[in-house]
């Protein structure tokens, strides 16, 4: 198991060094969410707090799931993807592997975002400890998405296709930009199913308590049962694909 | 210089101390590397791979040898654990692939036909990573590592990114990604293809220097030459199915009865006409010259009078011993001009890189 691990944290380094230490990541991983953010945040009635969360939120969903979702289909593509599958490594760690790569992204671009953010707003943090660790089980969780859309694709426009239908729905419905409590109550259910309201929510309560309540667990709880559900699919997907 | 002993987990392992070579595993040499029972795949109904049974002597190059879509690479990738088969057993190294695919994967090295190298990153990374993903200690890695890049001559790119690499190179890389756990069964898929004629040349060598040390090798590949050279034993497999197994020279020995006098004339003429002298089975036009396969007899008064007739001049007239290249064809069925269209591409691409 520990064998496991360590060539699952092999993986994860060499998938940062290969995708993820590039300008363009960055920028994307940023500037998109950003610019969605303002875009709302300008003509929007939600507090501060509200509002820094789902940016953060939004950066980490950017930047975990931007190279994730085409991380195993260009491996796949370029043969690489084998050379992993033919070590002794099992798919399950692989995959794990890469998953840790993409949370170890989101994290830095969501500080990247969250410091300026802060100091320009004034707004105050009751706990980072609570915020960092919502950063990093949303960050796991994003990146476990994005691995499921790039196993269920043949080729890179096809993974960036299903990353896309994935994110942009969630960016509105997830609470970021509208308060849920003021969505159709139909919308307000689907907004349940999604991962990045249990994301802005665990983030909320890092700027609102120093403790974590009931809601923050079942948050975290919900973000972790997601991230299984979509690796152990994600090596079903692969699996089947490989005959 | 590669050179080979016995570690206490009983696997072979290498060293490169120059004028060391031992010869350990020609003890080893009639035990199994590959016992593969009526191995099948399927994909949507199509039969990729047929029942194919055969086994691979430890110490050995065994080749696998067929036309494009044959089976080969199928049945490598079920050898290797990427892809379940639909029926049928194999066992690697004695233990069972399915079940036992994780200390299999330990053992072997697998390099497929198109080099599977991270180009973002050095050589030396591209080297320990792998070492990463074979569990080889931390100390060991970058010593292996070195030791490679010197054996593959890349010591000097190191350092570089392997995007800028020739293909020879990145071929060569690949190979060595592939020895770093020093695995005791090297499967080679189509090593040579898109290589320049000196490239390959150098990676034969390096197969056999490989091979007097002790790893055993499976490879597949379309040059019936390299094959000739390199195998102890082929199998010849056609539409997912062995056709035979059996050492290169009785494979050759297999189309004695027919014989094969290659002609030239100073002017093209119609293969019917060939075709029609006493003893001749078989015609095939190759450039300016014509193969004529023949049994029963000898054609060789009938070609001077054939070409006294149309008042022509014989260029050139050889009898041939028959070749990998014969028996592969009586064997699979196919035509000297199949044979050429299949190696046609790959030519291109020698050309190309």
């Amino acid at each position: 198991m520990r064998d496991q691990l360590a060539k699952s944290l092999s993986i994860a380094w060499k998938d940062i060094r290969v995708y993820y230490l590039k300008a363009p990541n960055f920028t994307y991983g940023l500037l998109m969410p950003v610019a969605l953010y303002l875009a709302f945040s300008v003509a929007g009635n939600l507090r501060p707090e509200t509002l820094i969360s789902g940016l953060v939120s939004l950066v980490v969903l950017f930047g975990a799931t931007s190279i994730e979702a085409v991380a195993v289909v260009s491996e796949r593509m370029s043969g690489t993807f084998d050379r992993l599958l033919v070590s002794p490594i099992t798919l399950r760690c692989i995959l794990f592997g890469k998953a840790l790569a993409g949370s170890a992204f989101g994290p830095v671009t969501a500080i990247l975002a969250l410091v300026p953010v802060l100091l320009i707003s004034g707004t105050s943090v009751a706990s980072p400890l609570l915020i960092l660790i919502a950063i990093a089980v949303s960050s796991f969780a994003f990146a476990c998405l994005g691995i499921l859309a790039s196993a269920y694709s043949k080729w890179i426009p096809e993974a960036q296709m299903y990353s896309n239908f994935l994110r942009f729905p969630m960016a509105f419905l997830g609470g970021a930009f509208i308060p849920i409590s003021s969505m159709p109550q139909i919308l307000q259910t689907v907004s349940r199913l999604l991962p990045l309201t249990y994301s802005i929510e665990a983030m909320n309560q890092g700027f609102a308590s120093t403790v974590p309540d009931l809601t923050y667990a079942i948050d975290m709880v919900v973000l972790v049962t997601f991230s299984v559900a979509c690796l152990l699919l994600s090596e079903w997907t692969l699996k089947k694909k490989n005959g | 210089m590669l050179s080979t002993r016995a570690d206490p987990s009983n696997r072979t392992s290498y060293t490169f101390a120059p004028n060391d070579r031992c010869n350990n595993h020609c003890d080893e040499r009639m035990e199994q590397a590959i016992e593969a029972a009526n191995l099948a795949k399927s994909y949507d109904g199509h039969r990729a791979v047929d029942g194919v049974t055969f086994s691979v002597n430890t110490g050995s190059v065994f080749g696998l040898l067929g036309p494009n879509g044959a089976g080969k690479t199928t049945t490598i990738r079920m050898l290797t654990g990427l892809t379940p088969p639909t029926s049928g057993k194999a066992k690697i190294l004695g233990l069972d692939m399915v079940s036992e695919s994780l200390k299999v994967k330990a053992r072997i090295g697998v390099v497929p036909e198109a080099s599977n190298i991270y180009e973002e990153m050095t050589a030396l990374d591209n080297l320990v990573f792998s070492a990463e993903l074979y569990g080889v200690r931390k100390v060991e890695r970058r010593k292996r590592a070195d030791k490679l890049l010197e054996e593959f001559r890349l010591e000097d790119r190191a350092g570089d990114i392997v995007q800028g690499f020739s293909r020879g190179m990145k071929r060569r890389l690949t190979i060595a990604c592939a020895l770093v756990h020093r695995p005791d069964l090297l499967f080679l898929d189509e090593p040579t293809t898109g290589l320049d004629v000196q490239s390959a040349r150098q990676l034969r060598d390096e197969v056999r220097n490989l091979n007097d040390n002790g790893v055993t090798v499976l490879l597949t590949t379309h040059y019936l030459e390299e094959a000739d050279q390199l195998c102890d034993s082929i199998a010849m497999i056609n539409n997912g199915k062995i056709v035979t197994i059996d050492s290169p020279e009785n494979l050759k020995a297999c189309v004695t009865g027919e014989k094969v006098v290659e002609v030239s004339f100073s002017a093209q003429v119609p293969e019917d006409e060939l075709n029609a002298l006493d003893c001749v089975t078989e015609v095939h036009r190759l450039g300016d010259k014509y193969r004529l396969t023949y049994s029963g007899g000898d054609p060789v008064g009938g070609l001077v009078d054939y070409s006294r007739g149309r008042d022509l001049t014989i260029v050139s007239m050889n009898t041939l011993r028959p070749s990998l290249e014969d028996a592969f064809l009586k064997l699979t069925g196919m035509t000297p001009d199949e044979v050429r269209k299949e190696k046609e591409p790959q030519r291109q691409r020698r050309n190309d890189g």
